[in-house]
């Protein structure tokens, strides 16, 4: 597969825009299914992995050929998606007090990462729980534990990709399945 | 329920496929016999089959050709002329 795309890329360097559209069409899923995974909407995952290719594409001089492409895209959709969430985040501080309330904070409106109500899982199909739960993972280990579990990358890969030590995203990983584990457990 | 910390970077280590021969003895011996370890351990691999059951989805029909449409242009070696 490696070598089709640098093949491509020789093309895309010489003009060739259309060389282009084969490398979106080898890449497409594997990096519309990482920003539907990370983001959990289907919109917005078609609007950021489109940017994602528009991007390598602008900034194809700068590839290293001697490297994986994918590795490559997969950064560029994994750092768009990071972005994403941080806009995303609201803009209200945690321990400020909630209006109206004597001393009750933001903290103690947020459910704990352990239980949901019974009646509100009755009614959410499997695959949207466990959706739910992998978008309510801090970003930094939702991302190691969609490239390693859904996008099926090794250790090595995710660490080049992320551009951390292996050591890093070990640790990362590690502290992303407990995490998992105490929301999925009671399923 | 205080199990050494070792145990359980050996199960993150084990799930890594990242364990020695003989902390994975360790490892397995262990959790014969401790059933708070065996049932975390479980429940790790279980919130993993979770993750790894969602099912594959895949681009919208227009994917390829919407970014098509939105490179920029100066690349193009022949340009359509209107």
């Amino acid at each position: 597969m490696e070598t089709i795309v640098n093949s491509r890329i020789k093309q895309v360097l010489k003009g060739d825009q259309n060389a282009y559209g084969e490398i979106v069409e080898l890449y497409k899923d594997k990096i519309f299914q990482l920003c539907y995974r990370m983001l959990g909407n289907r919109h917005e995952a078609e609007d950021v992995a489109q940017e994602a290719f528009i991007r390598a594409y602008i900034n194809i001089h700068g590839f290293n050929q001697s490297k994986k492409f994918s590795s490559w895209i997969y950064r560029i959709a994994t750092n768009l998606c990071i972005d994403r969430i941080r806009k995303k985040k609201p803009d209200y501080f945690l321990d400020a007090e909630v209006p109206g309330t004597e001393g009750l904070t933001m903290y103690s409106q947020i459910a704990s990462d352990t239980d949901m109500p019974e009646d509100q899982l009755a009614r959410m199909e499997l695959q949207e729980v466990v959706q739910k739960e992998i978008s309510n993972l801090p970003e930094k280990y939702r991302a190691v534990i969609v490239l390693k579990y859904i996008e099926e990358l090794s250790l090595n890969e995710i660490s080049e990709i992320l551009d951390l030590p292996l050591g890093t995203v070990k640790t990362r990983m590690h502290r992303g399945r407990e995490n998992l584990r105490k929301r999925l457990k009671n399923l | 329920m205080s199990c050494p910390e070792k145990y359980f970077a050996y199960m993150h280590d084990f799930l890594d496929e990242d364990i020695s021969e003989e902390n994975e003895k360790e490892l397995m011996e262990h959790l014969r016999t401790c059933p708070a370890c065996e049932q975390h351990f479980k429940e790790l691999k279980k919130a993993i089959a979770f993750v790894q059951s969602t099912a594959h989805i895949k681009a919208p029909d227009d994917f390829t050709s919407g970014i098509m449409a939105n490179l920029p242009k100066e690349n193009k070696k022949i340009e359509v002329s209107r």
